[in-house]
């Protein structure tokens, strides 16, 4: 489907080999310039000391700062959940539901949005603020055609001025394109006009989220051109977020790095970090499960089972087989319905069981699960399997799914060629890793793990580890680990979780649980010299 | 039985399966025109014997039974085909279905029970007795009405343990919506069954739409077909014994022919479903 999209693109995403600050549209010399706009001498945006809490006491964004000049590309870095979204969001006055500003202020050229009225702060959106969304696509009415989309909202409708907006964003119209609708654009071309729609207001400032996400090198490197342009050109003050360090790199003239400073959470103490050299342990939780019950034909498999995991942390599920684990882990990914307890990611609240769950809840919790024989499907080749979810996630662009894959076949120590292979041509390890590939391409917020390095040798197990802890690190991913290797949960967790028949007997962090275990079942089970024989 | 042979000799030994059930629907399909005499002419005296005339000899009214052979197969072979196309389809989408959605399962299971126990000739005289124009289409409604329930029973139990299978939870906890579950992740696993049910319900449709034709449903005298012909023929059988046999034959030699064709094409090795459980 995005495939047929990208080539459709490709007539009509002409090459320019003007250098982007000479790239004027044709006709009038500035398409959106306002003309009698006053010489701005201080910042159009000063954002200061800003805390915004979830409902639920979370702290979304602490005491940050922002400051937006005219003519200046500001760069918003940070891992995910950093608070990024909700900083951009919160220069517009308009917070992501159910959240609270508890201290800070917002000045956005010369008012304070949340003192302002609602009608000032309208008026202020609509003629000299302009914000695109994470995805702008979305946001595009999909039975509306382009020109009239640009034209909506825009200062001047003349089709010459639209037909100038769209060149002014490379989408320059070869006759058909303003008559098209969304969904006949492909994504980078949604994008750009989601642009040249914020742009027709002739803004004074422009929020950007993800603008280059998703999209292949050459239209990241377009856009990017493009956001330095409109800065210095037109005199705008432009802030973006961004996780690609390159970009950020090479066109942002400021950059403002969220979230390394955030505060423990004000949750169990079992989620504090055990190690705090590691910064990213001390993150707010992710996953929340609240007393949970699941019962198999009434005889209860959990009872009452409670687990809190922190952003970028890793936790431990420990127990005797059948104590649980994998039903634990299966009812938070939606495979088991519970009859009662609830699970929050992210403090969202998720359905219990698939049919209740968004696309994008379903690709923010991961399983590998413990069989890795019947995890992939016999009739599709290993390339398939995992391009399947860089497409319908969007991890990738069309174009670089395939480079993706490889990608994440060396990330799990396979070589290339087994992207064309079938399930039945791999060992039980290969097939493993090919599973923890998959969970990997749709770039979850939680991976759960279900026994993986059972079936890999000891060098090969610690790499997959090496892997894991490494994107926890580095994107935050919180891990969850259920292991009969009791070395390994000791070595590579945070906080560990002990089940035995369906209850958690204790929890904590790992290394006081592990080293002055209070219930039996822990002693039982450290008890045991060798894991092989837990089982 | 050719699993561990490798290279031309397993596409080969595939291609001489297919062959036979190829060369027969296409001497069908294109019969009416190689026919050496017309069909509604008489060449010969009623239930003559076979001559350099007539190979096969006369039927009751003294017409070419070769020509009528070539002839009659068409319209048997493509209605057959077309019901057990829909039949295998429908019930492969429909076992898939349900053996994702429980709910759904459960309700076209006792569907299929009930319209299992309505007689198939029974069926047939009422679809063609309240339709009376439908022709021949009424007879391929009555065939796929009466051949889903059966199907359905079969293709849900294959599918219900490759529903179970972890790819299938990995895809639907990954976000995958029903449509791409049943025709990307289940319904590719379930080809063998998938095909070998295809042969087996086509062999009910020939046998199905032959006694259609053999109660005078559907095509009417003049035409020429097979089932007709051994119904007008067979009060001559001891005179000219070919005018029953060739068109006989033909409908044994169809069915046997696609079946193979059909076990044939059934996966035998590697891209298998590896055992759940």
């Amino acid at each position: 489907m995005s495939h047929s999209r990208d080539q459709r693109s490709g007539p009509e995403d002409p090459v320019h080999d003007t250098p982007v600050g000479e790239a004027e549209p044709e006709g009038s010399g500035d398409p959106y310039a306002k003309p009698e706009r006053p010489v701005a001498d201080g910042p159009a945006v000063r954002v200061s000391g800003l805390t915004v809490a979830a409902p639920d006491g979370r702290i979304l964004l602490q005491d940050s700062s922002l400051t937006l000049s005219p003519g200046r590309l500001t760069a918003l870095t940070g891992p995910s959940g950093a608070g990024k979204t909700t900083l951009l969001r919160a220069v517009t006055g308009l917070l992501p539901p159910g959240t609270t500003r508890t201290a800070g202020r917002v000045d956005v050229l010369g008012h304070d949005v949340f003192a302002l009225p609602e009608r000032e702060l309208r008026a202020l959106r609509g003629k000299r603020l302009a914000y695109v969304g994470q995805d702008p696509g979305s946001g595009l009415n999909p039975r509306m055609r382009v020109r009239t989309l640009i034209g909506e909202l825009a200062v001047d409708r003349r089709p010459e001025a639209v037909r100038a907006l769209l060149a002014e964003v490379r989408l320059p119209d070869d006759g058909s394109l303003a008559a098209r609708r969304p969904g006949a654009l492909s994504g980078g071309q949604q994008r750009r006009v989601a642009l040249a729609r914020a742009l027709a207001r002739r803004p004074e400032v422009l929020l950007l989220d993800e603008p280059t996400a998703g999209l292949h090198p050459e239209l990241r490197d377009e856009i990017g051109e493009l956001l330095g342009h409109l800065a210095r050109e037109h005199h705008l003050a432009v802030a973006f977020s961004c996780h690609d360090p390159e970009v950020v790199e090479r066109y942002a003239d400021e950059v403002v790095t969220l979230g390394t400073h955030l505060p423990p959470p004000r949750t169990h103490s079992h989620t504090r970090p055990a190690r705090p050299r590691k910064e990213h342990r001390g993150g707010p939780p992710v996953l929340q499960v609240r007393d949970l019950h699941v019962a198999f034909g009434g005889v209860p498999a959990l009872d009452g089972v409670d687990l809190t995991v922190a952003a970028g942390s890793a936790a431990g599920i420990v127990g005797v087989s059948g104590s649980g684990k994998t039903t634990l882990v299966r009812t938070v990914v939606g495979l088991q319905r519970a009859s009662s307890g609830t699970v929050h990611l992210a403090g969202t609240p998720l359905r219990t069981g698939l049919r209740g769950r968004g696309r994008e809840q379903r690709r923010a919790v991961q399983l590998v699960p413990q069989n890795p024989l019947g995890a992939l499907n016999p009739s599709r080749t290993v390339g398939a399997t995992l391009g399947r979810p860089l497409r319908l996630h969007r991890r990738c662009a069309a174009g670089e799914v395939r480079e993706r894959v490889v990608d994440l076949l060396e990330q799990v120590g396979l070589p290339p060629a087994f992207a064309d292979r079938y399930p039945y041509e791999l060992s039980g390890g290969q097939r493993q890793r090919v599973a923890i590939a998959r969970a990997l391409a749709a770039d979850p917020e939680v991976l759960i793990c279900d026994e993986v390095t059972s079936a890999l040798d000891a060098d090969t197990g610690a790499a997959v580890m090496d892997l894991l802890t490494g994107l926890r690190e580095r994107r935050g991913t919180a891990l969850v680990l259920i292991s009969h290797d009791l070395r390994l949960v000791a070595d590579r967790t945070d906080t560990v979780t002990v089940l035995e028949s369906g209850r958690v007997v204790e929890s904590g962090r790992t290394a006081e649980v592990f080293t002055a275990p209070r219930h039996p079942t822990t002693r039982a089970l450290l008890g045991t010299a060798e894991p092989a024989d837990l089982a | 039985m050719t699993a561990d042979t490798r290279g031309a000799t397993p596409r080969t030994a595939t291609a001489v399966r297919i062959l036979p059930a190829l060369l027969l629907i296409g001497l069908a399909l294109v019969g009416p025109w190689i026919a050496p005499h017309p069909i509604d002419t008489p060449v010969t005296a009623p239930y003559a014997a076979g001559t350099g005339e007539a190979l096969l000899g006369g039927d009751q009214l003294g017409r070419d039974v070769l020509s009528r052979l070539l002839a009659g197969g068409r319209d048997l072979v493509l209605a057959s085909l077309l019901v057990a196309v829909l039949v295998t389809g429908t019930a492969a989408v429909l076992g898939a279905v349900g053996a994702v959605r429980p709910l759904v399962g459960r309700l076209v299971e006792r569907i299929a029970d009930v319209l299992m126990l309505l007689p198939s000739v029974l069926a047939i005289l009422l679809v063609t007795l309240s339709w009376p124009g439908g022709g021949r289409f009424a007879v391929i409604a009555a065939a796929v009405v009466l051949g889903v329930p059966y199907a359905v029973r079969l293709t849900a139990g294959a599918a219900a343990p490759v529903a179970q299978a972890g790819y299938v939870e990995a895809a639907a906890a990954g976000g995958e919506r029903l449509w791409y579950l049943v025709v990307r992740e289940i319904l590719p696993n379930l080809r063998a069954t998938v095909l070998t049910l295809f042969g087996l319900r086509f062999v009910a449709a020939v046998y199905l739409v032959a006694t259609a034709g053999f109660l005078q449903v559907g095509p009417q005298p003049p035409a020429a077909d097979w089932a007709l012909m051994i119904r007008e023929n067979s009060a001559g059988i001891l005179l000219n014994p070919w005018a029953v046999v060739a068109p006989g034959a033909a409908v044994a030699l169809l069915a046997l022919s696609v079946n193979l064709a059909a076990s044939a094409l059934a996966p035998q090795t590697g891209r298998k479903a590896v055992p759940v459980q």
